[in-house]
């Protein structure tokens, strides 16, 4: 976060390696990769081509897929681009839970392959955004034929971009935990893939798993989420740094969110952590990495807690 | 204040009205009635009288001066002295009733003071409220300042942004030396990322040789035999005991396939109940007239909703149609009463 801070301030940031100023970025085209700046004042340009399909992934459970997906995709529908999430969990459904959209689900993807409706009929949109819609696999206790999910994924991304309402900017697909058929399932329509990783070392076996998986599959476009981080902890060595985790993974870095209880109130709420005020730290960083999803950026620097300097004396008198 | 006055009064007069002091003998006689005692000044209340007369000798000039201060003393003891220490230790004495008689004003004056300091500070706290109130107004110069089209400090509003602008609040504080930053009351050091190409392509290579994956197209059941055209890698054995799984697949693919790029027109399951539902009305319409049409009760049974399968809604739909033609019409009373009921309701 704050080393986004550092470079939009060049005078200051011996980090500062790319400068630009909007109006170049007005005049490259559309499709090339842009190494750009967080700037709290302008909208995020879009990298690479819509509809970006983008599955976030983790292999372990529990590291905060869904909770990295509900934020993330809210983020970018705030900054004005069209997103879907897909809850791509056959038997768990969790999602929606997140989004405090619950009690809006009455068509899933089940209904939409047996015929009993259409897929904008199942498509739930957000009144708080109404650029916003989600669409859940299925319900529980609903059987679907394994090997046949990842083909009806396939179909809906494409039915999607022939839409009516047009294509959208984001499709981002929750997978569930696990490398089986829900897996397989979620990262078959996928090109890009968000790894989210806790800094412990059983978070780290399996997204390096995960990781050979996504690549075997075709996916090279693989970025990573340190989340649940905790600076006090790195600072004592009780836990690994976001740069060991980087060392040990080999992944360009989306973000490091770090741990926050209000993760948990918001869970309760089904009201995500971006839409805080005032804004959680967590609900900060998943913005920032919203922004570098966007234009397909990676940090370029990490905060690692220090002890505090001790002041002298004389430091009483702005010394 | 009286005996304030009286003791002024009585220092005035001795010192501004020269009384001819004679070699010969000045009376001075005082008549001091008060109560002295010193353990018991906070219960004295007196007021002194004296009696100052000042005779002289010379009987061509008698000056007189009296000041006269009424005592009326509440304690018993009176004493009368002559000695100038006895006298001085008198006025010593009477300062706390002076004491007493600045507290019995300086109370007064106290709650008028507390008043004041009230006062103000009510107009201070609203004058307060009212500058934060105005900063707050939705749609005033202040939100372009919270947006940061705006700066605040041209504008002299000196409050800083501690959550609106995460880059660019002054309360996170970058030091120009080192890369160090202090928020939330914490020190932070920026650590660059240093992973390079050349790393990222050896991880590469080492996952790819580790992890040897295909995705599965082909999903087999135990028993069954694997097809000789198919990888054996891209194969999938799908345990008996599975939850959530079948590999008979019951949906048919094209079919799937068309209603998930269905765009148009409403599902097949609503419009086949619109149709079972257009054709019961057809039939009751042919029977009865539109004028006195009546919706009786077991007739209205036919228009629930079936909650099983398409299939169950089609018996009931054949029953409902055979249903009016077997059973007589009900009696013109018992209509009448039914279509009561119905305007109750």
């Amino acid at each position: 976060m704050v080393s986004l801070q550092l470079l939009t301030n060049p005078k200051t940031s011996p980090l500062y390696c790319h400068t630009f100023s909007p109006k170049t970025l007005k005049n490259k085209p559309r499709t090339l990769t842009v190494n750009s700046l967080l700037q709290y004042n302008r909208k995020p340009q879009l990298a690479g081509e819509a509809p970006r399909v983008v599955v976030i992934t983790s292999g372990k459970g529990g590291v905060g897929k869904t909770t990295t997906a509900a934020n993330i995709s809210l983020s970018l529908a705030r900054l004005g681009f069209s997103v879907v999430a897909i809850d791509a969990d056959v038997g768990l459904r969790n999602l929606d839970l997140l989004l405090g959209l619950e009690n809006r689900v009455n068509y899933t993807v089940f209904e939409i392959l047996n015929g009993d409706c259409r897929l904008d009929q199942a498509l739930v949109r957000d009144k708080r955004w109404s650029n916003f819609e989600l669409l859940c696999i299925s319900k529980p206790r609903s059987k679907l034929p394994i090997g046949f999910g990842a083909k009806a994924l396939v179909w809906l991304v494409d039915a999607l971009k022939g839409r009516e309402e047009g294509t959208p900017d984001f499709v981002l697909i929750d997978c569930p935990a696990g490398i089986d058929a829900g897996f397989i399932t979620a990262i078959s329509p996928a090109n890009e893939a968000v790894l989210v990783t806790t800094p412990d070392i059983t978070s780290l076996r399996d997204a390096d798993r995960v990781t050979g998986l996504l690549e075997c599959d075709g996916i090279r476009d693989i970025k990573m989420i340190v989340n649940r981080v905790r600076t006090d902890m790195i600072k004592g060595e009780d836990m690994m740094s976001v740069l060991d985790v980087q060392e040990m993974l080999g992944l360009p870095l989306l973000g490091v969110i770090p741990e926050d209880t209000e993760v948990i109130r918001s869970t309760n709420r089904g009201h995500p952590l971006v839409l805080n005020r005032p804004p959680a730290l967590a609900g900060l960083a998943f913005e920032q990495a919203a922004w570098r999803l966007v234009e397909q950026d990676s940090m370029k620097a990490v905060m690692m807690e220090e002890e505090p300097k001790k002041r002298g004396f004389f430091s009483l008198f702005g010394g | 204040m009286t005996t304030t006055a009286s003791i002024w009064t009585l220092h005035f007069h001795s010192s501004s009205f020269p009384i001819p002091i004679l070699s010969s003998e000045v009376r001075f006689r005082r008549y001091l009635e008060f109560a002295c005692n010193c353990k018991n000044c906070t219960s004295r209340s007196t007021l002194r009288k004296f009696i100052v007369r000042a005779v002289s000798s010379d009987d061509d000039k008698r000056l007189r001066d009296e000041v006269i201060v009424n005592n009326s003393s509440k304690d018993n003891a009176a004493k009368t002295q002559q000695n100038p220490v006895a006298m001085f230790q008198e006025s010593i004495s009477s300062l706390p009733l002076l004491v007493f008689k600045t507290g019995k004003y300086s109370g007064v004056s106290f709650t008028v003071g507390l008043c004041i300091v009230a006062t103000l500070l009510i107009i201070v706290v609203k004058g307060y409220a009212a500058r934060k109130s105005r900063h707050n107004r939705p749609g005033s110069v202040a939100d372009l300042v919270r947006r940061g089209q705006l700066r605040s400090d041209r504008r002299g509003i000196s409050t800083p942004l501690k959550y609106e602008d995460p880059f660019n609040n002054p309360m996170v504080k970058v030091s120009k030396s080192n890369s160090s930053v202090e928020m939330c009351g914490k020190v932070y050091r920026l650590a660059p990322v240093t992973l390079t190409e050349e790393e990222q392509s050896v991880h590469q290579k080492r996952r790819s040789r580790a992890y040897q994956w295909k995705r599965p197209t082909m999903f087999l059941k135990e028993g069954e035999s694997v097809p000789p055209d198919v990888d054996p890698d891209t194969v999938r054995w799908i345990p008996a005991n599975h939850p959530f799984a079948t590999t008979s697949s019951d949906i048919d693919e094209d079919l799937a396939q068309n209603n998930v790029y269905q765009k148009h027109g409403v599902p097949f399951r609503i419009q086949a109940e619109h149709e079972a539902l257009q054709r019961k009305l057809e039939a009751l319409q042919n029977e009865q007239k539109l004028n006195k049409l009546v919706i009786d009760p077991a007739a209205a049974r036919d228009f629930e909703r079936p909650l099983k399968s398409h299939l169950k809604s089609g018996d009931q739909v054949e029953q409902s149609t055979s249903n009016p033609k077997s059973s007589p019409n009900p009696p013109k009373s018992d209509r009448a009463h039914n279509s009561c009921e119905q305007t109750n309701l």
